[in-house]
């Protein structure tokens, strides 16, 4: 029985890959502009929420240094940031996404600007387990400019009970620290971390990574275009 | 239809996993946690525990001769000063710009910024 398991997957996770690759498009396509400024320094402002989940700002405001310091870039800290936009009179993200991005670079010496929404944040549970949808919508403009560098949107179910949605190391590593964890809204940080992971590696790797300026031709999945 | 939609998204999960190995090894420890827990309940006593997190990824990431992940310094020095500990908390700032010479403008700006009087307290309750 398991000896017929292992093929059956097989051709599985190759309809899965096939699914993809009609769908594929090259980084430097995708994001020629993030090639030409090479920015080196990110500032991220704290997530815009649309969803109902009143919390979900929090969470993520916190999962978001991390990938993007592993795809290469230089993150200004988000609490300090915040923090000291504040004592500026500026409280919500809301108010910032029509500032003029120049400002960014005036005021805080960084060369791109990051606005993350949440689009969704959904939870179900079930006698044994549940699982949060979560979508997220990422747009880097560039504070020289003022034009978008890269975009990118997913949504992403994570079971938070027994079995973990995505799979793959990350899924594993999701699975260890929810079984870790056990209140229900501590779970969101894996989750929020799992999401950022599939939006995050999209974009071009930064000045501090080994691959940094030789990812051109990495395979990403297409966003549908307006 | 909807089924294909589906396995478009754990095959991105699947690949996007793959992308996301760490190939800059900076050590965040447990910086998500604790700074979460701080923010859904902002005590001194959770503010005490996410800066230990922090002085632990400076200190343990200069064991392993590792790079301080950016912003950590900065955060740590920037939560010093606000509890008053001005000398010290200028120490990280500069250790932030040092690491991260991109950082040396914001660095400056929040030195500018704590050293202005302000009409907030410098220790949060």
């Amino acid at each position: 029985m398991k000896k017929r398991l292992i093929p059956a997957m097989t051709v599985c996770t190759l309809a899965v890959l096939s699914a993809c690759a009609p769908n594929m498009v090259a980084k430097k396509d995708a994001f020629p502009l993030m090639y030409q400024e090479k920015p080196i320094s990110i500032l991220v402002l704290p997530p815009i929420n649309e969803t109902t989940a009143a919390d979900a700002k929090e969470y993520y405001s916190t999962t978001l240094a991390q990938p993007l310091s592993y795809m290469g870039y230089y993150v200004f800290p988000i609490e300090v940031v915040t923090d000291m936009m504040k004592h500026e009179g500026a409280y919500d993200t809301e108010t910032l996404i029509n500032v003029p991005p120049q400002k960014f670079k005036e005021y805080f010496g960084a060369d791109a600007v990051l606005f993350v929404k949440i689009t969704k944040w959904d939870t179900a549970y079930y006698v044994i387990g549940g699982h949060v949808t979560v979508g997220l919508d990422c747009l880097l403009k560039s504070t020289t400019t003022g034009a978008e560098l890269w975009k990118y949107d997913g949504v992403l179910q994570v079971s938070t009970g027994g079995g973990v949605g995505g799979g793959g190391l990350i899924g594993l590593a999701v699975q260890i620290a929810v079984t870790a964890i056990k209140t229900a809204t501590a779970d969101y940080i894996p989750v929020a971390q799992q999401a950022n992971a599939m939006v995050i590696s999209t974009i071009p790797t930064g000045r501090y990574h080994p691959k940094h300026g030789q990812d051109q031709e990495v395979q990403i999945m297409r966003k549908q275009q307006k | 239809m909807k089924r294909l939609g589906l396995l478009a998204v754990v095959g991105c999960a699947l690949l996007s996993a793959c992308a996301t190995a760490r190939p800059v090894p900076y050590n965040w420890g447990g910086y998500s946690s604790s700074l979460y827990s701080f923010k859904k309940d902002p005590t001194d006593e959770k503010l005490q525990a996410h800066k230990q997190v922090l002085i632990q990824i400076i200190q343990g990431s200069a064991e392993k001769s590792l790079k301080v992940p950016p912003g950590v310094c900065a955060e740590y020095g920037y939560i010093l000063i606000r509890e008053g500990n001005t000398a010290e908390g200028m120490k990280y700032l500069d250790l932030e710009a040092q690491t991260f010479p991109e950082s040396k403008a914001f660095v400056e700006r929040v030195k500018t910024q704590a050293s202005q009087p302000t009409a907030e307290k410098e220790k949060t309750p």
